[in-house]
């Protein structure tokens, strides 16, 4: 119980430090996914004269890129906070007793929680301006984004211990986000690619993602059982991995900080 | 024997030592693969410690004995290195300024945010609020972010949480010295409060006279090893003693008055045959001893002034050899002696401080001071300073059988 409040309180206190001071407060959240969709929308269509290849079935190309860039958000920035997030938080563990694993955990979730708000405005802006969404398909995308929160605690526990001892690993991890982004199909789809090089994005632990939520929300393209079943291991046991190495070093972060 | 609060055995802590960003790489290495780090500091070694339900711990030491890490090991801030500790029980702890408290929001927010740290639900918090904002007594301030607060302040918040948490145990460091006169009183006053009412207290603190005044037991921590544990009087003497001797190469000296070639001085002041600056222990109701040795340059008989004074200055009395007509003890050409004894000592239990000054043969000029504290022991519910010789007369009300059965 006392656990349970303290990371609602944490939750509510990361959520609230991102917008603290800030006009737009907690709607900056929804809107700056909605400008990058239109930027990113904007270029593909006007810029690189781009369609989502499938013919008249397709969908166009703000919902295939919408399906794309919210699980993205959602995962690299809960990475990327998290990540420092006791680091951040150092003048706490110094002083007050607490549970360490609240702190990444309440940095990862405030993340999703955020864009996961967004990623259900957007469906129904979506369906209300006139795209096809397969209702049904809808509580299993919210599924898959709940599996994709393990994942990302995976990471976060991981990379969260780790930077307590090199410090490095924070700035190195943003520059490589970008590059995590485009090597998986959040802003394309995967027949952009070559042929021969189209099986490699399997091994981007992140490709399932849009591709699920592309096919259960848009009926666009099709994932296999064994995609699905193979991404959910992968998830569960990098997350076992990543908690693991946290919990074996945690106890010695205090000498650190 | 009651319920013990917190057991350590054998803990200590050590850091490790990382000075560039390649030791900090193999450190992650050793601490993944499970091997113990080998150049590491030892801050703490070997400590034993029980507190049982009802007790009263004072820790005291040099800076960097190791006092801050043993609370820190105890409220489980900090992993040890080596041993085992546990506690039982709800555990408020004030170890640093501001701990737990985030400067950018309110201090409503922050007793929230604290409340929550410290495992109390948002309906017992919200039963608490009001005690705890009377108690911080800071005005408006408490709507304002703590960035804005004093240091005072930031402790008068802290301390009324952890006031309103009525924790088993209470663990506090330094940071009450802080607060105000009165803020400070309230503290104290509040700890008595608790201790009576069964509350278990752990304390760090510089000051003797609060340690004595709140503790039972002591412990002293010296180069992280406990130097010496037992009751608070024998253990913070002995500190004291170290202490003294350890300054006793840049003190004055009396040498130092005796050179400035005053008329009189003072050589020596002893309590009960200790001449000592750390505080003599008598019993309330004891024999008590003064003896003062005073030079004369000129072979004339000085006056004797005696005072005895509150540890906090408040006078309470004095008396010289001239007012009772007598004289001081020639001890040779120079020296005068003036030995004067309370043979049943009325003053209440507390600290006090024992003055002698040597005076012209006239009573008229004062030249030399010397002062040693005393501390009266005892159980006793009276108030005040002094014991005042009294009779009561309204014999309707003692229905006493003793003193029925002798006549009164």
């Amino acid at each position: 119980m006392s656990t349970f409040s303290l990371t609602t309180h944490f939750i509510r206190r990361e959520i609230g430090n991102r917008y603290l001071g800030s006009f737009s407060g907690g709607l900056w959240a929804l809107l700056q996914p909605l400008l990058q969709l239109a930027v990113y929308g904007f270029v593909w269509t006007y810029v690189f004269g781009m369609r989502v290849p499938g013919g008249p079935e397709a969908p166009g190309i703000v919902a295939f890129l919408a399906m794309g860039v919210w699980p993205w958000n959602a995962f690299a920035e809960a990475i990327t906070r998290a990540t420092t997030s006791i680091q951040d938080n150092s003048a706490l563990i110094g002083k007050i007793a607490l549970p360490r694993q609240i702190l990444v955990f309440s940095s990862v979730a405030s993340s999703f929680l955020l864009h996961g708000i967004g990623f259900c405005a957007i469906v129904i802006v979506l369906a209300i301006s006139g795209t096809p969404i397969h209702w049904l398909g809808v509580p299993l995308a919210l599924a898959a984004f709940a599996q994709l929160f393990v994942l990302a605690l995976g990471f976060a526990f991981l990379f969260a211990a780790v930077q307590v001892f090199v410090r490095d690993l924070v700035q190195t991890l943003t520059q490589l986000m970008p590059l995590w982004m485009f090597a998986g199909p959040v802003l394309y789809p995967r027949e952009f690619l070559p042929e021969q090089y189209r099986g490699w994005l399997d091994f981007n632990p992140f490709t399932f993602y849009p591709e699920f939520l592309r096919a259960q929300v848009l009926g666009y393209g099709n994932v296999s059982i064994s995609a699905a079943l193979i991404s959910a291991l992968l998830a569960f046991a990098l997350f076992a991995v990543g908690y693991g190495v946290f919990r074996r070093l945690s106890a010695h972060f205090e000498d650190f900080l | 024997m009651s319920e013990v609060l917190v057991q350590a055995r054998g803990l200590g802590k050590s850091y490790p030592q990382v000075f560039r960003p390649r030791d900090r790489l193999r450190a992650l290495g050793r601490l993944l693969a499970g091997v113990r780090d080998v150049d590491a500091v030892a801050v703490l070694h070997d400590v034993d410690l029980d507190v049982c339900r009802g007790e009263s711990l004072g820790l005291i030491g040099e800076n960097g004995a190791g006092k801050s890490t043993l609370l820190k090991l105890l409220t489980g801030v900090l992993t040890p290195s080596a041993g085992s500790v546990r506690t039982h029980g709800r555990v408020g702890a004030l170890l640093e300024l501001g701990a737990g408290f985030h400067p950018d929001y309110s201090g409503r927010d922050n007793i929230a945010m604290s409340a929550a740290l410290y495992g109390l639900s948002a309906a017992e918090m919200r039963e608490r609020l009001a005690d705890i904002i009377a108690f911080a007594d800071i005005g408006r301030y408490v709507d304002e972010p703590v960035k804005h607060y004093s240091s005072g302040m930031v402790v008068r918040l802290g301390f009324a949480i952890v006031a309103a948490l009525k924790p088993d145990l209470l663990i506090t460091d330094e940071v009450l010295a802080v607060g105000d006169e009165s803020f400070q009183k309230k503290c104290v006053r509040w700890m008595e409060q608790y201790l009576s009412d069964g509350g278990t207290l752990i304390l760090v603190s510089h000051s003797m006279y609060h340690v004595q005044k709140l503790c039972r037991h002591a412990c002293w921590l010296r180069q992280g090893g406990v130097a010496a544990y037992g009751d608070v009087f024998d253990v913070t003497q002995a500190y004291l003693a170290y202490h003294e001797r350890k300054t006793a190469a840049s003190s004055p000296q009396r040498e130092q008055v005796a050179s400035q070639g005053l008329e009189f001085h003072l050589v020596d002041l002893s309590l009960n045959e200790l001449s000592q600056d750390t505080p003599v222990l008598v019993e309330h109701g004891g024999r008590l001893r003064v003896l003062v040795r005073a030079h004369s340059r000129d072979g004339r008989v000085p006056v004797i002034v005696f005072g005895i004074a509150r540890a906090d200055g408040t006078p309470v009395y004095g008396f010289s050899t001239e007012m009772d007509g007598v004289a001081p003890l020639a001890d040779g050409p120079h020296d005068f002696v003036a030995e004067v004894e309370f043979p049943e000592l009325s003053l209440l239990p507390g600290s006090y401080n024992v003055k002698a000054h040597p005076l012209d043969s006239e009573g008229v000029r004062l030249f030399d001071t010397i002062e040693r504290p005393l501390t009266v022991r005892g159980q006793s519910r009276e108030f005040g300073v002094v014991r005042l010789a009294h009779t009561w007369r309204t014999v309707a009300g003692a229905a006493d059988p003793l003193k029925r059965a002798i006549g009164i």
